[in-house]
């Protein structure tokens, strides 16, 4: 149950810091913990308390811990690093045109 | 043969990659490269379809590749069943013509483009050929970098900005999918949709419903529906037009792919029906789409418009396919279809016309009839079919469209279905008639390309007339399309089948 408490509580920071900072680094920060809090969650829920793969053939395989999470994870956060790479690529190109990193001078989150 | 699905997907993403090496040889040597892969690629389609034609006819069609030689639960399938066999089609052909219209549309940063629109290609083939629903997640966030870094291609930073939204929506939307996959993952220990679906009613009433919500969420902020609707205008609206056309035309068909797989074949559609879940659905996108096309009707921006207007359409597909009678999920596939070529034919005759006036305001298109009929012809046709007049397939589409909506005593839907149509006639022909106005011309010359990024004029006229001939040609063949949209319903109504094939082969 703790876990998902933080997991929820982690994740709403992040999205809090999306929807009031007035700076877009702020905001791809702001990613980064939402997806920070996905990845702690998953590897919470799924562990049994066991030994940690890779097993090694000579070792008893029992009480293992799945594996799979461990590569789920991986690649999310192979995923999450290349969207904020590319979000701050776009914003390095926006400082081309102008000072501001503020949303609300650029035209609002919100409106379209 | 089961090989064909792997080409499918790795023709494009293997071309994304041979490009730059391309371009270090030879520049000269990279559109004959292009077009050469986007050929291939169709041929490799044309192949498959000619190779199970008995198949495909009789709506039986089921070919299954399994990555590595693993089995089914254990490893990741491809799949192609008569839905994804539908989507495929939709998608190999729209692409394989947008890309020969950017060949005579794209004059600068060459290179990138091609790189960019394959690696959109691999993704989105990937997303309608894939049995593994993590797999699912990384190809659609493929998509999603991807079509944002098309989308900011200008780079100008009205595009940038646009950019940046676009990719603060998707990426939110991924997060919901991911937490979803990970729920379905914990509970069930398993990634396969066969799997998944055959063991989905076992879960508890509430993870259910968390889950169907979590991904109802993320998939409705990639598609734009209501309450996620604000990056859709501004996207559409920046990107290149063969990139508008791709956004709007088929991405957004991928996600109702999605749509229809996770929640009919995947999840238990019964448990939506039963918590009542199908009329927020049914009210939300209706919603959408009485706003999209209200919101068109006050813009004053073409491609913003035909944005809003993307909107609007999209709302009805997915109400109508909630409904959910065979009837209703025909009418909605029908549609997507007619949404499909129409939003294609409007985005690139519009980047034609586009080319020959100052700005993209309405009331600077005055004239742009005079400039080239032909190309202006197929703009109202495909506008034509928009508003829902008889010869076209948007007609029929939203004929069967009400139809539903009234048997199934959705009486508002299908009144404010009705409505859209009037106020696309209304915003469509306020451009029409802005159109055919006569302006004096100084000099011959005076009407000459202003933004002179367009270089191949035939090739664009050309490609943007096919699309506009397939509205009128399609509307006039509407009844054969009946056969084949039934067995794709049957694979909806019948799970077991899916999971049969895919854990039993």
């Amino acid at each position: 149950m703790i876990n998902h408490i933080v997991f929820i509580f982690i994740f709403l920071l992040g999205f809090y810091a999306i929807l009031v900072k007035k700076s877009l680094i702020k905001m791809v920060i702001g990613l980064n913990i939402m997806e920070g809090a996905i990845f702690y969650w998953f590897i919470a829920i799924t562990d049994r308390g066991g030994i940690i793969p890779i097993v090694q053939s000579t070792q008893v395989a029992f009480n293992l811990n799945d594996p799979i999470p461990q590569a789920l994870i991986l690649t999310g956060i192979v995923i999450g690093a290349s969207t904020s790479a590319f979000l701050l690529t776009l914003i390095i190109e926006l400082n081309k045109f102008t000072d501001s990193t503020n949303p609300d001078q650029l035209g609002g989150i919100i409106e379209d | 043969m089961e090989l064909l699905l792997l080409l499918l997907i790795i023709i494009p993403l293997l071309t994304a990659f041979l490009i730059p090496l391309i371009d270090i040889i030879n520049k000269k040597a990279r559109r004959i490269l292009v077009l050469a892969a986007s050929l291939a690629e169709f041929f490799t389609f044309l192949f498959l379809v000619i190779n199970n034609w008995d198949n495909i006819a009789d709506g039986t069609i089921f070919i299954i590749y399994k990555m590595g030689g693993w089995l089914p639960p254990l490893g990741i399938v491809l799949s192609l069943d008569m839905l994804s066999f539908y989507f495929s089609l939709l998608i190999t052909i729209s692409v394989m013509f947008l890309i020969l219209y950017s060949i005579g549309y794209i004059g600068h940063h060459e290179g990138k483009y091609y790189v960019l629109i394959f690696l959109m290609w691999t993704a989105m083939q990937g997303v309608v050929l894939t049995g593994d629903i993590f797999n699912f997640y990384v190809f659609v966030e493929l998509l999603l970098i991807t079509s944002a870094a098309l989308i900011g291609f200008r780079r100008n930073k009205k595009g940038t900005i646009a950019s940046i939204k676009y990719m603060f929506y998707g990426v939110i939307g991924g997060l919901f999918i991911f937490i979803g996959i990970i729920l379905l993952y914990s509970n069930l220990g398993t990634l396969n949709y066969a799997e998944i679906s055959a063991n989905f009613t076992t879960l508890p009433f509430n993870t259910q419903g968390i889950i169907s919500i979590l991904f109802l969420i993320g998939l409705f902020i990639k598609l734009g529906i209501f309450p996620f609707h604000f990056w859709v205008a501004r996207a559409q609206s920046t990107a290149p037009s063969p990139i508008s056309a791709l956004l709007s035309g088929v991405v957004e068909k991928v996600y109702i792919y999605a749509f229809l797989r996770l929640f009919w074949v995947v999840f238990d559609f019964n448990y939506i029906q039963t918590t009542g879940l199908d009329k927020i659905i049914i009210f939300t996108a209706i919603t959408s789409s009485i706003i999209g096309h209200i919101l068109a009707l006050q813009e004053s921006d073409l491609k913003r418009m035909l944005a809003y207007s993307t909107i609007g359409h999209l709302g009805i597909i997915i109400a109508v396919l909630t409904v959910n009678t065979k009837l209703a999920i025909i009418a909605g596939l029908l549609h997507v279809l007619s949404h499909l070529l129409m939003k294609i034919s409007l985005f690139t005759t519009a980047g034609y016309l586009l080319q020959f006036v100052p700005s993209h305001q309405i009331k600077d298109s005055r004239g742009v009839a005079q400039q080239n009929m032909f190309v202006f012809a197929g703009f109202i046709i495909a506008a034509a079919g928009m508003m829902g007049l008889p010869p076209m397939l948007g007609f029929f589409s939203k004929l069967y469209i009400v139809k539903s909506f009234l048997d199934n005593s959705y009486y508002l839907s299908a009144l404010l279905t009705i409505a859209g149509s009037i106020t696309a006639l209304i915003y469509y022909a306020r451009y029409i008639i802005y159109g055919f106005r006569k302006i004096k011309l100084n000099s011959p010359q005076e009407f000459r390309l202003i933004l002179s990024v367009l270089y191949r004029e035939r090739l664009v006229t050309n490609i943007a007339l096919v699309f506009a001939v397939a509205v009128l040609i399609t509307g006039l063949i509407y009844k054969n399309f009946f056969g084949p949209l039934e067995s794709v319903a049957n694979i909806l109504y019948n799970p077991s089948i899916y999971i049969d094939f895919i854990l039993g082969g």
